[in-house]
């Protein structure tokens, strides 16, 4: 790669001025999460006019609420927990796995309270995928959800995870609402799996952190767990398949999360109003997009925190947007196309919106064109990756919307767009994103050769293709990893073949992208019958097997099979020709479509 | 018949439904369903056009005596139950639509019953003693209106509180079913079991034919199947309970005895019926969505979700 011109240029400078962006970010104004999260929530609890810092609300609308000083508070005793029941040091790893609660602020502001490294991970995870990403971080300790603690065993006899906490849905929820919820859950619903393995519940661990605090001298103690940390310390572990589909810790220090909350508020800024805003968390949390914008970046500015625990179906949300004064959303494609097909949304969207952002996927611009109809306010998509934290671009609120675009880099970003022969393209051209930035990781945890891959001088390879117009607006081209993107979730199609391929019936597997109206893309595996193997191979059996080693959002929703894969003179398979066949069997049916 | 208290505690037990029916709503469940006016008059339609006829026609062509065919009109007079919704709920139907044309049938209650119940009664040339004053009926509905918009406002106010009172209402719905049952048939059994066949067929037809009917008037008035499904059961699926509470207001002695007969038997029996239905409508939704999702690529082999 050849050496990067040391002053980069921004074109995009007369755009930061003329929608009112301030081009250059202050000064961290904290050194460390522990403290931002500590002065915010102070701050917050005497300032913000939110009637709640966090509030999470169920399907038929019971709700539960914590405020900023509350969730201070309880956050400093799992802190203690941590550290002093627990006895983690700085730096070790604790993972959290849970859908979008109460539980999620208290715990995950406790754990980069203690200076510990946070592993969110998917709830919806197969004990194989648990186990991969636990053993790979070397996870101490594991904050999960009740409704999944069966598949505990295997994982803990696999991997070093020594301390359980089990939380609840209704977690914090006032009491009569809290049993019925659970009554629910275990009685009707059956999801209470009963916990075979030692653990402890998190009223537990916050009350044995509580006393632990109070022993070593009150609440002001817990400040000494992170007055020491530094801002390139890590904060985070988020794994990611990158460019190559192998699933990696990107590491994740302080200052990148701050920073990027900063870059987030520096382009959201003109729509939002301190200790006035009411954000809509529709999108989970362990994803980094929420876990920054929402978490985090609403934090900053003291917003009351709308927690959906499941936002599928869509309808869950109606009592949240029926009952609080939505001012604003994150969310991806299918989230937003989802509620204009809602009758409830449509005929009453909230009326307090001011703005929302779209990211994850590329905002389809007839959904763009109809959210701004309907609800009358802008709707922005950004781009990113975990890899920078995430925010890279991001399209302004104000102004014409470009369509298709994904806007200008944030301030104190540097872009580059290189070609196929590492020099910069000229201007116009299509090339590959280059990053440089305070957003850009450290690393990949453990994995040098993959670090090196794409962390080059500073300067992250996104493997996305774009053009940028004089303006500084960029437009995704094309994707040069062969990534699968479904609702907004990376799908790595090399990681779905070798779960395929463990099958006795399957010869080959090769494993594609399709369109798809609902979630932008889908996954279809094209497999091959083993002569060897007796049975037929069947689609049913495929999709059953990938269930079993596969989060739901990474199981095919297509099965084709095949006698043979295209493939290369030297034998490796050509996705190159699926896609071109699934590209062509698309507009084929377009085509079939139209015509009658 | 039932005893003063007993009377007074299923009063006590339809407010309570009717509480949660009210927490099960906003204004604006209301306004959204008259932006879109025909599925509230295609329920309507069924609700006071299909069944009150049917009521009639069924003690008709069973030649009841008075007693009977006042309890089969009434029963066919009434709104539809609340029951209905958590059918429509288990049988994968349209919820939203069920709960609005309950709510919608027991608000208009208050002038169709009478009005419907005086037409029928004099076509069946039933005699004033067994008359049904549109008074008792009002009054019944009026109180049991009033907690359906304490309701309504305390689920705004509230959600905790509304929802909690959602879900009492709707274990109530099946409980005072029970309840019923519980109180009158043991104190009526040698009443039952000189009770004809042809009484036995009109409850169950009442509610059976009901369904049939509302499903054929759903498809012929262009409802897609899944709406149609619902809109059946909600034909179907009377307010058996407040029927028990305005013959009781208006009858005593031997005479609330006889009329009783019929609303009780009818409460019972539709449970049943509704239930076997239910699994049925859930098998077919199943079905159909199963077929839905092979539709969508034919070239392809897909695999359900």
């Amino acid at each position: 790669m050849q050496h990067p011109p040391a002053d980069t240029p921004r074109p995009w400078a007369a755009v930061y001025r003329e929608v009112g962006i301030v081009p250059e970010l202050p000064p961290l104004s904290h050194p460390n999460l522990g403290a931002f999260i500590h002065d915010a929530c102070t701050r917050w609890a005497r300032e913000s006019k939110a009637k709640a810092a966090f509030t999470c609300v169920v399907p038929n609308g019971m709700n539960g609420s914590l405020g900023f000083a509350q969730v201070d508070e309880l956050s400093d005793y799992f802190a203690a927990y941590l550290r002093e029941v627990l006895g983690l040091h700085v730096g070790d790893r604790v993972a959290v796995q849970m859908p979008n609660g109460l539980s999620y602020p208290v715990v995950v502001f406790g754990i980069l309270k203690a200076g510990c490294v946070l592993v969110n991970t998917n709830p919806l995870y197969t004990p194989a995928e648990m186990v991969h990403q636990y053993k790979d971080a070397g996870v101490k300790a594991l904050v999960l959800i009740d409704m999944f603690a069966d598949k505990l065993p295997s994982v803990l006899a696999m991997t070093t995870v020594k301390h359980v906490v089990l939380a609840g849905v209704p977690e914090f929820f006032p009491t009569i609402p809290k049993l019925i919820i659970r009554g629910v859950q275990k009685v009707w619903a059956q999801v209470l799996p009963p916990v075979t393995v030692p653990h402890t519940r998190l009223a537990a661990a916050l009350a044995q952190g509580r006393a632990a605090l109070q022993k070593a001298g009150g609440r002001v103690h817990a400040q000494n767990y992170w007055k020491a940390i530094q801002p390139h310390e890590l904060a985070l572990l988020q794994y990611t398949g990158g460019t190559t589909g192998v699933s990696k810790g990107a590491m994740i220090s302080h200052s990148n999360l701050l920073h990027n909350v900063q870059q987030m508020l520096a382009m959201g800024g003109t729509h939002m109003e301190p200790g006035k805003e009411c954000v809509l968390t529709a999108l989970p949390i362990y994803h980094i997009f929420a876990f920054t914008a929402n978490l985090l970046g609403f934090l900053a500015i003291g917003a009351q925190n709308i927690l959906i625990p499941s936002p599928r179906p869509v309808q869950n949300l109606q009592r949240a947007v029926e009952n609080y004064p939505i001012t604003w959303m994150t969310g991806v494609n299918t989230l937003y196309n989802g509620l204009l097909n809602e009758e409830w949304f449509v005929a009453y969207p909230p009326r307090k919106l001011k703005a929302s952002i779209a990211g994850g996927t590329s905002l389809h611009s007839a959904v763009a064109k109809r959210w701004r109809e309907v609800t009358q306010t802008p709707i922005a998509e950004g781009y990113g990756l975990t890899e920078t934290s995430p925010v890279v671009s991001f399209n302004p609120l104000h102004g014409e919307p470009r369509l298709g675009s994904i806007g200008i880099p944030a301030p104190g970003t540097d872009i580059r767009l290189v070609g196929e022969d590492g020099q910069d393209v000229s201007a116009g051209q299509a090339g590959e994103i280059y990053v440089r930035g305070p957003q850009v990781m450290q690393g990949y945890w453990h994995q040098p050769a993959e670090t090196a891959e794409v962390l080059r001088d500073g300067w992250l390879a996104t493997g996305d293709v774009a053009e940028m117009d004089e303006k500084g607006f960029m437009h995704i081209v094309d994707r040069k990893k062969d990534m699968i993107l479904v609702s907004g979730f990376n799908v790595y199609p090399n990681e779905i073949e070798d779960v395929i391929a463990q099958m006795d019936a399957v010869l080959e597997v090769a494993v594609v992208g399709t369109p798809d109206e609902k979630t932008g893309e889908a996954v279809r595996a094209y497999v091959v019958h083993n002569p060897e193997h007796e049975g037929a191979l069947q689609a049913d059996a495929v999709i059953a097997h990938c269930r079993k080693f596969l989060a739901p959002y990474k199981v095919p929703k297509s099965i084709v099979i095949r006698e043979e894969l295209p493939k290369t003179a030297v034998g490796k398979v050509l996705r190159k020709n699926l896609k071109a066949e699934v590209k062509a069997e698309w507009q084929a049916q377009l085509k079939a479509s139209l015509q009658h | 018949m039932l005893t003063e208290f007993e009377t007074q505690l299923l009063g006590l037990m339809m407010m309570v439904i009717m509480l949660g029916m009210g927490a099960s709503l906003t204004h604006r469940d209301f306004l959204i369903a008259f932006r879109k006016p025909k599925g509230v008059l295609v329920g309507l339609a069924c609700q006071y056009g299909i069944m009150p006829f049917l009521g009639f026609t069924l003690a008709m062509l069973l030649n009841f005596p008075p007693a009977l065919a006042v309890g089969l009109i009434l029963m066919g007079c009434m709104p539809g139950g609340t029951t209905s919704n958590i059918f429509a709920y288990f049988s994968k139907g349209v919820l939203a639509l069920s709960i609005m044309m309950t709510s919608i049938s027991t608000l208009v209650a208050l002038v169709a019953v009478p009005a419907l119940l005086a037409f029928y009664t004099g076509a069946a040339g039933i005699g004033s003693e067994f008359a049904v004053p549109a008074s008792n009926v009002a009054q019944v509905l009026v109180v049991l209106l009033v907690p359906t918009i304490i309701g309504m406002v305390t689920r705004k106010l509230n959600p905790n509180i509304g929802a909690t009172m959602e879900l009492i209402g709707s274990f109530m719905g099946i409980f005072v079913i029970l309840f019923l049952i519980v109180t009158w048939v043991p104190r009526n059994h040698m009443l039952l079991a000189a009770t004809p066949f042809s009484v036995y067929f009109a409850v169950i037809g009442l509610g059976l034919i009901g369904m049939a009917l509302g499903f054929w008037l759903a498809r012929l008035l262009r409802q897609d199947r899944s709406r149609s499904r619902t809109i059946a059961l909600e034909t179907g699926i009377q307010n058996g309970p407040l029927a028990v509470l305005i013959v009781t207001l208006t009858f005593t002695g031997t005479m609330q005895q006889d009329v009783l007969l019929i609303p009780v038997l009818y409460s019972l029996f539709i449970v049943i019926t509704s239930t076997f239905v239910t699994l049925a409508f859930r098998r077919i939704a199943d079905r159909e969505a199963l077929a839905r999702d092979q539709a969508k690529t034919g070239s392809v082999l897909q695999a359900g979700r």
